[in-house]
């Protein structure tokens, strides 16, 4: 992806001065998506922001340092094919703030209430080029379960990256089952989510 | 939104009109006002949350005007195709210069040489071929011999390889491919095409010939009028065309060959092949003659990538047909350079080649074989489509050996049997169904083949039950099994074997696919070898057994029965087929234990994650095959018990990488016939070698020892990695 602002240079901060907070509600969806319009090269609708947001606001996450929101994750989670499943659909840091653990700690709040949530298993794809993405999803333990050829519409092939939670007893909270059959398969062709992260 | 508003109300006279009547427990009546109020409530960009709006419904929503969007956006330029033609976009002919026009036209077919390159690496055919005018409007250039011929070839040879693709079914992920909705494509009588194609070639050559004579004689010896006015040009001119038409007439010539059934075009094929690279390598050296010739006539000083002259091709408008390219949202193609193309097309041909060279081996394995080492080669969908239209025709291998028998074959049975009645046993017909399917899977992409892999391993367990369970009810116990001579009871027994050790080998490609697909991490690599090396085992053994009952079988035939059992014990030697796969057997194990040793005593390649840990890893990366039971009791736990005892001082007193590599050097007089199998016995030796050297190294120094620092790479094979030693 090209880098549209040219902003290389890194800037310094103590990882402290990065404040974490949980989607808020409307005034954070212009911040959202000026973030990932700005660095992802798919065009995404506001109805696929909107999709997300609302339906899993709790997985939604952003990062700000003072007034300036440097970073930020979109999820969902429901039923896929009898498994309740997680889905880390966007990811994104802005350059001069990359490889500083803001997106390992976006990413991370964002599983750990998969996690409460009852999920059995995390999934995302993310290009097999970027390699950032795919160390830092090593690292939180998921594995490269599939290669999706020619996923992105730029010709690049994807992996599908899998997290499997160790076997819990089933929970009761399916709350947004109906919601969700969308297969992840079926954006295919049309939209991947592409990943850019560290 | 206000003549969304205005609708209900004419519907409402609509219906006054129409008396429909106000059904049982509902009225009509007016909702404007709550209509437009809830208008009024939802500004743009919000929308109400339906229960089936879905991700899927969220993302093929699309913003108009947007232009990373909207594909029917205003671009600017023209609106349709008729329009970019009554503009002067594909003016036929090319130039009233007809110096000038020749050019043009070599810029069209290199152009369209790259669109089709492009096209067959994935892009849409709307966006690439057909961005070409000419090709849109093809009875527009009828008055063109030149132009019309060449168009009409190409047209004709994208129907060829569209149906070729469509037939084979072999591109699931790359359904794009064919996708030709809205392009003037098929429904036309390709083969005049070629006629066409030789009158304006023969006309060309009588130019060339011409031109020759002329500037040796300086006269002219025949009543030719040359192609183009620039005398000192025509020769050249002559010669970039004549290899741009010779190639499209050879290539033309090649899909038709391929397509006879079970391979009898192949030699003519190959034929073609040759002819159709010759002409590449001309049409690559008259790349020469064309920049100068365009610099000489029209040097606009800008030059572009997809033509051997560097001029942009005149005809081609890729945003006018971008509405056609549905269902994906409009993109901006990188067409291939032109570079790019003429070696995509000697790849191909290559490719090709290697497919028209393949013996029609009727024995399973050695197919299986081919295929798989087809692949190593990356070749395209166009090749494998072609390679499966090979291989299944008409539900037989090569459209020639009816599947039961190849299975028979396959299975060390004689001869025989192939018209036995077991062959309309429900689940030998499925078995059948399960080997077409497999050879079917083995040509399509590695991504999704490792994936569709994976699903049949259940199939093939399921079949092998049921076999078991059909051929026990039919034939009685199988303890009964000396009486040998019962034929029934024999095939069941060795279609039994057989059965196993495919599914071994099914599971043995599923995870060796893993590595050529990166999708092994440093971290897991003991786990994977370790599952290899189990699953290896099983193969070894069923491939064994299956081998033992084939020499039996032929033995059998010349011997009594007291004579073959002596000689049995005699002449018994480790097949070489066994012995390889022993081979690899080392390699595993040795990985294995090094990779555990480095855990175990420097904590070296472990993964730990905040949220599971290696069982669960474990858990996905092998589902499929434990989910078949392959093999039976293999677990975590067994991994975890297999390896926790592993050190770098056992290993030095079991070096398995010796093993491998004696093995290895033993076995190549066996295979000297064959060389890829020799290539591979001298990968597996230095494989074998240089783990052994830095297992030396490692244990000299000291497991210990921080500063060492070592890595996995895959210098030697693509499967079995290389330790590297480094110290930091």
């Amino acid at each position: 992806m090209e880098d549209t602002k040219n902003e290389v240079e890194k800037v310094a901060f103590e990882a402290s001065e990065i404040e974490y907070v949980s989607y808020g509600g409307e005034h954070h969806l212009p911040l959202i998506m000026r973030l990932v319009d700005e660095e992802l090269s798919e065009p995404y609708s506001i109805f696929t922001y909107r999709y997300f947001v609302y339906l899993w606001p709790q997985l939604c996450f952003l990062a700000f340092h003072g007034d300036r929101c440097v970073g930020t994750v979109v999820c969902k989670m429901g039923d896929h094919r009898n498994t309740f499943r997680g889905y880390i659909a966007m990811l994104v840091v802005i350059k001069p703030y990359r490889g500083r653990g803001i997106a390992s700690e976006l990413v991370t709040r964002s599983i750990e209430v998969m996690m409460e949530s009852g999920c059995e298993e995390v999934t995302l794809e993310a290009e097999v080029t970027n390699k950032g993405a795919l160390a830092l999803y090593g690292r939180l333990g998921f594995i490269r379960a599939k290669r999706l050829f020619r996923y992105y519409l730029n010709g690049v092939d994807a992996f599908r990256l899998k997290l499997l939670f160790p076997h819990r007893p089933p929970m009761l909270a399916n709350w947004e089952g109906n919601e969700v059959q969308c297969s992840d398969d079926s954006s295919k062709q049309y939209q991947g989510l592409p990943f850019e992260c560290c | 939104m206000e003549n969304e508003v205005e609708k209900p109300q004419q519907g409402i006279e609509m219906a006054e009109t129409l008396s429909i009547p106000s059904g049982e427990g509902s009225v009509w009546t007016d909702v404007s006002s709550l209509i437009a109020a809830a208008c009024k409530d939802l500004p743009d960009g919000e929308l109400i949350h339906g229960g089936n709006f879905s991700l899927f419904a969220a993302m093929s929503a699309l913003e108009i005007m947007d232009p990373k969007m909207d594909s029917g956006i205003d671009n600017g330029r023209y609106h349709s195709i008729d329009e970019a033609i009554e503009n002067g976009a594909a003016p036929v002919p090319l130039s009233f210069d007809r110096t000038v026009d020749a050019l043009c036209i070599i810029d069209i077919m290199d152009h369209l040489l790259a669109c089709e390159a492009t096209w067959h690496k994935g892009h849409s055919l709307a966006q690439t071929v057909f961005s070409c005018l000419y090709l849109l409007r093809l009875d527009r250039t009828s008055s063109h011999a030149l132009l019309h011929s060449y168009c009409r070839v190409v047209h004709a040879t994208c129907n060829a390889i569209i149906s070729v693709v469509s037939d084979a079914r072999t591109h699931e992920e790359e359904d794009l491919f064919t996708m030709a909705y809205g392009l003037p494509l098929g429904g036309e009588k390709d083969d005049r095409c070629l006629s066409n194609l030789n009158a304006v070639e023969e006309t060309l050559c009588r130019q060339l010939r011409a031109s020759k004579a002329l500037s040796a004689k300086k006269m002219a010896v025949e009543d030719v009028e040359p192609l183009q006015t620039n005398f000192d040009l025509e020769e050249g001119f002559c010669k970039a065309l004549l290899c741009r038409l010779r190639f499209r007439k050879h290539f033309y010539h090649l899909l038709m060959c391929m397509r006879r059934p079970q391979g009898r075009g192949f030699d003519l094929a190959r034929k073609h092949i040759s002819s159709c690279l010759s002409e590449l390598e001309r049409i690559r050296i008259s790349s020469e003659f064309l920049r100068l010739v365009a610099s000489k006539i029209c040097d606009d000083g800008t030059l572009v990538r997809t033509t051997a002259s560097g001029r942009q091709p005149v005809g081609f408008d890729a945003n006018v047909n971008i509405r056609s390219s549905a269902p994906a949202p409009p993109r901006a193609i990188r067409t291939l350079s032109w570079k790019m193309a003429l070696e995509y097309f000697e790849k191909l041909l290559h490719d090709l080649d290697i497919i028209c060279s393949f013996s029609l081996d009727p024995l399973l394995e050695n197919v299986l074989r081919f295929t798989v080492q087809f692949q190593k080669l990356q070749p395209d969908l166009v090749a494998r489509a072609h390679l499966q239209l090979l291989l299944i025709q008409d539900g037989k291998l090569y459209g020639r050996d009816p599947i039961f028998a190849v299975i028979c074959r396959a299975a060390a049975l004689p001869e025989a049997v192939k018209d036995h009645d077991m062959q309309k046993n429900e689940f030998v017909v499925q078995l059948g169904q399960f080997v077409i399917n497999l050879l079917k899977i083995l040509c399509t992409n590695v991504a999704w083949q490792r994936r569709k892999l994976g699903k049949i391993l259940q199939d093939w367990r399921i079949i092998y039950v049921q076999l078991e369970l059909a051929f026990r009810k039919e034939l009685g116990e199988f303890s009964n099994m000396s009486n040998d001579e019962n034929l029934s009871m024999k095939m069941a027994k060795y279609i039994l074997i057989w059965v196993e050790e495919q599914a071994y080998w099914i599971a043995s490609r599923f995870l060796l696919l893993g590595f050529e697909l990166d999708l092994y991490s440093s971290g897991e690599y003991c786990m994977v070898y370790w599952y290899i090396y189990v699953v290896l085992i099983k193969l070894a053994e069923k491939t064994h057994f299956r081998i033992l009952a084939s020499f039996d079988t032929a033995k059998r035939k010349g011997k009594k029965k007291r004579d073959s059992l002596m000689d049995l014990a005699r002449d018994y030697q480790i097949p070489p087929a066994v012995l390889l796969l022993q081979c690899y057997i080392c390699l595993a194990d040795g990985l294995t234990t090094m990779l555990a040793a480095l855990r175990n005593e420097r904590k070296a390649f472990l993964s730990p994650g905040p949220f599971n840990t290696e069982h669960e890893r474990f858990i996905q990366h092998f589902e499929h095959l434990q989910k078949a039971c392959m093999p039976d009791h293999m677990s975590y736990l067994s991994f975890k018990e297999s390896t926790a005892q592993a050190s770098l001082s056992s290993l030095a007193t079991h070096n398995h990488f010796k093993d491998a590599q004696r093995i290895a050097r033993e076995l190549k007089s066996s295979f000297a016939h064959d060389p890829d199998r020799v290539a591979e016995l001298r990968h597996i030796e230095q494989v074998a070698e240089h783990n052994s050297i830095a297992l030396n190294v490692i244990s000299r120094v000291g497991a210990l020892d921080t500063t060492l620092k070592i890595s996995f790479e895959f210098t030697y094979h693509p499967y079995f990695a290389v330790a590297v030693v480094k110290r930091s």
